[in-house]
């Protein structure tokens, strides 16, 4: 085999070559002459062969956007490349190549059948994406880690495994190990796995495969939570009301407050600023959560509505072509019977009115849609835009509230500062006096306020932005929608037009 | 009042009359029937005879002659059938003094029915004759069952006066046995089995209409033939969504819509005036003669009170039509008196308006006069109003305990068990063979098993009140073994339709046709998940077939078949099947594939080589890509040979793309439908012998009508009894063997030796030799006795052979035979014997030693002789 290739040329994969593949593995006789006649497209091929050609690099793959097979085996391959585009890939043969490490396969997201038989392969690697994987052969390769196996069981898939012929092979513990790893494996190196092996290596390999699992377990569950938690933070935002379920924004408020830290060691400030003002942000939570489903409410209700008021009139419209098909079939079958010249062309003329009426009464049925939905689309931007509006008064008057609060333990503080009514354990360079501390505190209170200030008008952009974008898409969606229905039945109207002027021009051929 | 009784009187005298009259008919019949057997007759005369005397027997009310005394065997009969307790004496002066209490408060009331007399003549009273009895079918437990058995199973005897109650009421048994009774026997045995089953029922002594007396259902219409009352749908009231889209503005005229509605308003009413007129004048038609002893005719039925059993309200059944009755039918003229098993009450309310205003609150002494006092079922309302209420029962529960030490409760009824035999059960009505007259309709039932065909039910609808125009006839079969369920014919339009029940060898579930022949007019459904191809439908006509599909893998749900004319061609006689014109096949939706390449519809006209697609509709358009190939020319006109040219397809495409205009595209597609056509045709063709063959089948079914016998039914199943008997067999043969072997081979000689005392070891060897020498002289005996037999027959043959060379020469041809017969059969008794003697031969030894071995193991010599071996 090596001397084969040593004595011959590298081939390059250019157009001519994969032409002239093509044509050969297109399709025979009759279809052949007519694809003959057209010329096949590179994106209309299926499947490929490409096998004992002395190829060195994959090369001029990119237009076979619909390959589903191909077959590679037999060359002097030396890297996996060029393959990114084939992504409805089911079939992949690379065997007898030169491969050593797997890679540019993250793509073929579709593949099912790999064989990578006979190459210089030494490691399991790099197929984390090819999850329907069913069929793989990497037999005579240098795979000498039982390590690998392991690697293999996130293909839930897999059902054949071949690895004979890799210095694994020889290992005493080979088969047991595998079927052991890899339970739901039905066809290890082309023999059936039997019920009873099963038993023996399930048996043998119990303890550790135990532990794996357990790991494999605790594994999932990590990702299960971080996945759920994710999930509730996207409705929060969703919500607009992201982390004011707890002290937060109130944390937020002292971090960048030297003064007000100093503040918040006085005795009865904290407790009391803390538990209000996360009680205040807990209602304004619930209350946005409360908005949300409210929201979501609101616009399921519209979008059931529409798309009832849509099918309606679709179901209208296909009525309407099927009763003109029927008259229309009927008129051509007595045109073409007919042999007096004006009654074909009175007939004719007929026919083409009934089209002109089709397609009045189609439009008419578009426009009634168009400016129910109209109608509908304002009613719901109305209300949306009302609910949103109420959502953020209702927020302002939760806040305000807060400053109100906030103000009154300031200044209640102030007071009691003054009176001198302090322990003396507290810090000394802020309380020399009275003008000290009430700058402390209103530069305090001012940052407080900015900080909520600045939440809240996150708040109100935000939802203000959703509500623009959501009333900007339903418009959208309508026109082009519009549009879209516009065309099609311009294009009907057309066809039947166009054949109805064939008729009469074929009438007077004949 | 005197009118009527006058008028009463007349009628009495005019059925008196009538009676005198029939006796002299009858009489002279007799007379006829004698004078007729007396005199020796020619078959065909007899014959003529026999036909003219079940001519005269047709009428079926004065069929069945009333039970009489002689024809009752009072002597197989209980002693308390014959006698009367102390306590039943007891109850009877009890009643005699109710009675006369009665007659002197109310002098102008008919006399009580209290103590008829049985079939034993002993007066008995009516509570006494009630026998609650719990049957143990199933079918009995709830009235309707109960009702309809009993109008089932027993036979209608008219009063002897239809004006009095019988004199006589026999027992359930007998009643039972006889299967024939009035409406006291049948109301006692309802009333006995609904008791039973744990109803507040009743018997009630009233006054009924004629028809009702009579059994006449002429003119109601029969309960098979109304068809089950379609339940309106409820139409929900959608609440408007809140953005549901305004409808279009209704720019018609209200005033033209106003004017158009109040016309076919118009038309409606006369339609509707001329349609009420019809059915008046028919009713009129239908109207019975008015009856001069209307309100006086006797009967009795079954009052079911409400409370027990789930009974929501108080009904009457009447036990010759098991049907059930409001208490304000106006059948019900009025009721004298009523009577469970342990209590007797006297109507006290007037009956001026049928039973339409009486008061079913037998705890109340003012309305019902009670005969026992506080015998459990005082149920007095308290409630002072005129309006029917629902007895409050707790209360009234509670005043029945307080009174009911003080009172003199029923004696036990004196009625044997009823007993009712499981084939009797089955059988039903007398003979298994019941028919009913309904109005403009009859019914037949037999017993299940009774036809050979399996035929339980026939109703037969008439058009016309005489009932000689037949409309249709439905017949109902059970256990048939081609599943045959219902068979309706309708023989106006002489349609048939054949209701099969699930488990058909062609998993056929209906079958309607107006011939059998092949080609015509016939609509098959069948049972759709029993069938692998899915069929639900085929319906037929001489030049189409149409059959729907559902569940397919392919999604096919439709496909019509157009025949064109048989091309008569002689030579092609064999292939038999119509030519096919043009198939269209539907197709649902495919989930799988995109709208545009999921076929929708395809036609295939075969005589023009063409082929239509429809493909299916996207989820968001109204029009749908259609394609057409034609075939058009073989040949161009350079004459080569042309594959495939863009006229030969004609799309339409939604939205036109690319792969599809090519004609490589198209070429393929095209191949495929004329591979799918081929297939469709063939599918077509199959379906046609298909058709050929269930008509065969049902043909042959038809004429067998063979049943099916449940493996349940030990009765009748003849596989199963068979089975059992031979095991019974082989259980008895296993018996004999074991009592064979059981045989004491040492009795006859341990009965010389003196008994109880223990044997020695010299009595134990002597015993033995004994016993084996005497085996041994026996089987010298045997083989003797065969060997003198032997030679017995060997001499006999011997000199027959002398005497047969002797006389040869004389002997006839029948001596002849005889002797060679002789002869034959000679030889081969003889070679039996000598069979027999090798064989006695054979196993002697054997025997010999096998009593031997049994002798040393036998447990009284075991011990003796085996220290002897």
């Amino acid at each position: 085999m090596t001397h084969l290739h040593d004595s011959m040329e590298p081939k390059v994969m250019d157009d001519d070559m994969l032409k002239l593949a093509v044509r050969e593995q297109g399709p025979r006789e009759e279809a052949g002459q007519l694809a003959k006649q057209e010329g096949i497209l590179f994106k209309d091929v299926l499947s490929l062969q490409l096998d004992f050609q002395n190829i060195l690099r994959i090369d001029n793959l990119w237009q076979f956007e619909n390959l589903r097979k191909l077959q590679l085996d037999n060359n002097i391959i030396e890297r996996i490349e060029g393959l990114e585009n084939l992504i409805h890939l089911v079939w992949l043969d690379l065997s007898f190549n030169n491969i050593e490490a797997i890679e540019g396969l993250n793509t073929l997201v579709n593949l099912e059948d790999l064989s990578l038989f006979n190459n210089r392969i030494s490691k399991i690697d790099s197929l984390d994406s090819l999850v329907k994987l069913q069929v793989l052969s990497l037999g005579n390769n240098q795979i000498s880690n039982m390590m690998n196996i392991i690697y293999l069981r996130r293909f839930k898939c897999l059902r054949t495994l071949s690895l004979s012929g890799n210095p694994i092979f020889e290992a005493e513990d080979y088969k047991m190990f595998i079927c052991a790893y890899l339970p739901d494996l039905v066809y290890l190196d082309f023999r059936r796995i039997s019920d009873h092996t099963k038993e023996l290596a399930e048996a043998k390999h119990q303890f550790s495969i135990d532990e794996l699992k357990h790991r494999e377990y605790l594994m999932q569950a990590r990702l299960e939570d971080e996945q759920a938690r994710r999930e509730e933070l996207e409705k929060h935002k969703a919500a607009f009301v992201e982390h004011l379920n707890g002290s937060f924004l109130f944390d937020s408020m002292y971090t960048e407050d030297v003064e007000g830290k100093k503040l918040s060691y006085l005795p009865g400030v904290s407790e009391l600023l803390e538990d209000k003002f996360v009680v205040i942000c807990l209602n304004i939570f619930e209350y946005g959560l409360k908005q949300y489903e409210k929201r979501k409410i609101e616009l399921d209700t519209f979008n059931e509505c529409i798309q009832e008021a849509i099918q309606e009139n679709q179901e209208q419209g296909k009525q309407r072509i099927v009763k003109f098909e029927e008259k229309y079939l009927l008129s051509l079958s007595t045109i073409r019977e007919e042999s007096e010249m004006p009654n074909i062309e009175k007939k004719i003329m007929e026919c083409g009115e009934d089209i002109t009426e089709l397609f009045s009464v189609l439009m008419t049925l578009e426009i009634q849609l168009v400016e129910q939905l109209e109608e509908t689309i304002n009613l719901f931007e109305r209300n949306i835009i009302d609910l949103v509006g109420l959502f953020i008064e209702n927020c302002r008057d939760l806040e305000n509230h807060h400053h109100e609060k906030l103000l009154e333990i300031s200044i209640n503080t102030l007071e009691k500062n003054v009176k001198g009514e302090l322990d003396d354990d507290l810090p000394d360079d802020l309380f020399v006096d009275k003008d000290t501390i009430i700058n402390a505190v209103g530069a305090s209170h001012d940052i407080h306020l900015l900080k909520i200030d600045n939440r809240e008008d996150e708040l109100v952009t935000r939802i203000n932005s959703w509500c623009a974008h959501l009333v900007d898409k339903i418009h959208k969606d309508e026109t082009t929608r519009n549009r879209d229905r516009v065309k099609e039945i311009s294009q009907y109207i057309d066809h039947m037009q166009s054949e109805l002027d064939n008729l009469e021009y074929g009438d007077i051929i004949d | 009042m005197e009118v009527l009784r006058e008028k009463v009187e007349e009628e009495e005298e005019a059925e008196r009359e009538e009676a005198a009259e029939r006796a002299e008919r009858e009489k002279a019949a007799w007379q006829v029937e004698v004078r007729l057997e007396e005199t020796t007759l020619s078959p065909e005369t007899l014959r003529e005879l026999e036909r003219k005397v079940s001519e005269i027997e047709t009428p079926v009310l004065t069929g069945p002659p009333v039970i009489t005394k002689d024809t009752i065997d009072i002597s197989s009969l209980p002693l308390s059938y014959k006698t009367n307790t102390a306590k039943e004496e007891h109850l009877l002066q009890v009643a005699d003094d109710f009675s006369r209490q009665y007659s002197h408060l109310c002098p102008d009331r008919v006399p009580l029915f209290l103590h008829p007399l049985n079939e034993c003549e002993v007066p008995k009273f009516v509570s006494t004759t009630i026998r609650p009895t719990l049957m143990p079918y199933p079918d009995l437990y709830n009235w309707d069952g109960c009702a309809q058995f009993v109008a089932d199973f027993l036979t209608v005897v008219p009063l002897p006066d239809p004006l009095k109650p019988p004199p006589s009421l026999y027992s359930s048994t007998t009643v039972l046995r006889y299967q024939k009774g009035n409406c006291f026997d049948f109301s006692t045995l309802l009333c006995s089995l609904l008791i039973g089953s744990g109803y507040d029922a009743y018997c009630v002594n009233g006054y009924g209409s004629r028809d009702l007396c009579h059994m006449d259902l002429t003119r109601e219409v029969c309960p098979l033939t109304v068809k089950p009352k379609q339940l309106v749908k409820k139409q929900e009231r959608v609440l408007p969504k809140k953005y549901a889209v305004k409808p279009p503005r209704d720019l018609s005229s209200r005033f033209e819509q106003e004017q158009e509605l109040k016309r076919q308003q118009q038309i409606r009413d006369q339609e509707e005036r001329r349609l009420r007129e019809e059915e008046e004048r028919l009713l009129e038609a239908e109207k019975p003669k008015p009856d001069p002893l209307h309100g006086l005719r006797v009967h009795c039925w079954v009052l079911v009170l409400s409370g027990k059993r789930e009974v929501p309200e108080t009904f009457f059944i009447d036990p010759f039509t098991a049907r059930s009755y409001s208490t304000k039918d106006d059948n019900f003229l009025g009721i004298e008196s009523l009577w469970n098993h342990k209590n007797y009450w006297i109507n006290m309310q007037d009956c001026w308006n049928c039973c339409k205003d009486l008061i079913f609150d037998l705890g109340d002494p003012v309305r019902w006069e009670f005969m026992l006092l506080g015998t459990d079922k005082p149920n007095l309302s308290l409630i002072d109003d005129d309006d029917y209420e629902l007895n409050d029962d707790d209360d009234l529960d509670n005043l029945g305990k307080e009174d009911e030490d003080k009172s003199f409760d029923m004696p036990h009824s004196w009625v044997e068990q009823i007993d009712i035999s499981p084939e009797a059960f089955e059988t039903r009505c007398p003979n298994g063979k019941k028919v009913i007259q309904y109005k403009r309709a009859k019914v037949e039932k037999w017993a299940p098993y009774l036809n050979s065909n399996g035929l339980v039910c026939r109703l037969t609808t008439y058009e016309d009140f005489e009932c000689t125009k037949t409309l249709e006839v439905k017949e109902w079969f059970q256990n048939r073994e081609d599943r045959l369920e219902l068979k309706h014919v309708n023989k106006i339009t002489g349609l048939n339709i054949d209701y099969f029940k699930p488990g058909h060898q062609q998993a056929l579930r209906v079958h309607s046709y107006k011939s059998m022949q092949p080609e015509m007019d016939r609509v098959m459904e069948f049972y759709e998940s029993i069938r692998v191809d899915g069929l639900i439908k085929r319906e037929e006509t001489p030049m189409t077939m149409t059959e729907y599909y559902q569940g397919r893998p392919d999604f096919l749900s439709y496909r019509h078949i157009n025949f064109g004319p048989r091309v008569k061609k002689l030579a092609l006689s064999s292939s038999d099947s119509k030519p096919v014109v043009k198939i269209t096949e539907r197709f649902l939706r495919n989930p799988a594939k995109p709208a545009d390449e999921d076929i929708a519809e395809r036609v295939f006209l075969v005589a023009e080589e063409r082929i239509q697609l429809r493909y299916h509709c996207r989820d968001d358009h109204i029009t749908a890509s259609k394609r057409e190939f034609l075939r058009r020319t073989e040949v161009d006109s350079k004459g080569n040979k042309i594959i495939m040219t863009p006229d030969m397809c004609l799309s339409f495409e939604v939205e036109p793309m690319e792969h599809t205009k090519r004609l490589l595209y198209q070429y393929q597609t095209m191949m495929q439908m004329k591979n799918e056509e081929k297939q469709s045709r063939h599918l077509a063709w199959e379906s046609e012998l298909e058709v050929l063959e269930i008509l065969k089948l049902r043909e042959e079914e038809e004429e067998a009508h063979t049943l099916t016998i449940s493996i349940y039914d030990t009765r009748r199943n003849e596989k199963s009894k068979e089975y059992r008997e031979t095991m019974e067999r082989v259980m008895h043969e296993e018996h004999l063997r074991q009592v064979e072997t059981q045989l004491d081979y040492l009795a006859p000689f341990l009965a010389q030796l003196p008994p109880g005392e223990k044997l020695t070891r010299w009595q134990a060897v002597r015993l033995k030799d004994e016993c084996l020498s005497d085996f041994k002289q026996r089987l010298i005996d045997k083989a003797n006795l065969i060997q003198a037999r032997f030679e017995k027959e060997t001499q006999e043959l011997q000199k027959k052979q002398q005497w047969y060379q002797e006389n040869q020469v004389t002997l006839t041809s029948e001596d002849e035979d005889q002797y060679l017969s002789y002869c034959s059969q000679a030889m081969f008794r003889i070679r039996i014997l000598e069979q027999r003697l090798n064989r006695h031969k054979e196993l002697a030894p054997l025997k010999y030693l096998a009593l031997e071995e049994k002798l040393y193991k036998d447990p009284r010599l075991v011990e003796l002789l085996k220290v002897f071996t």
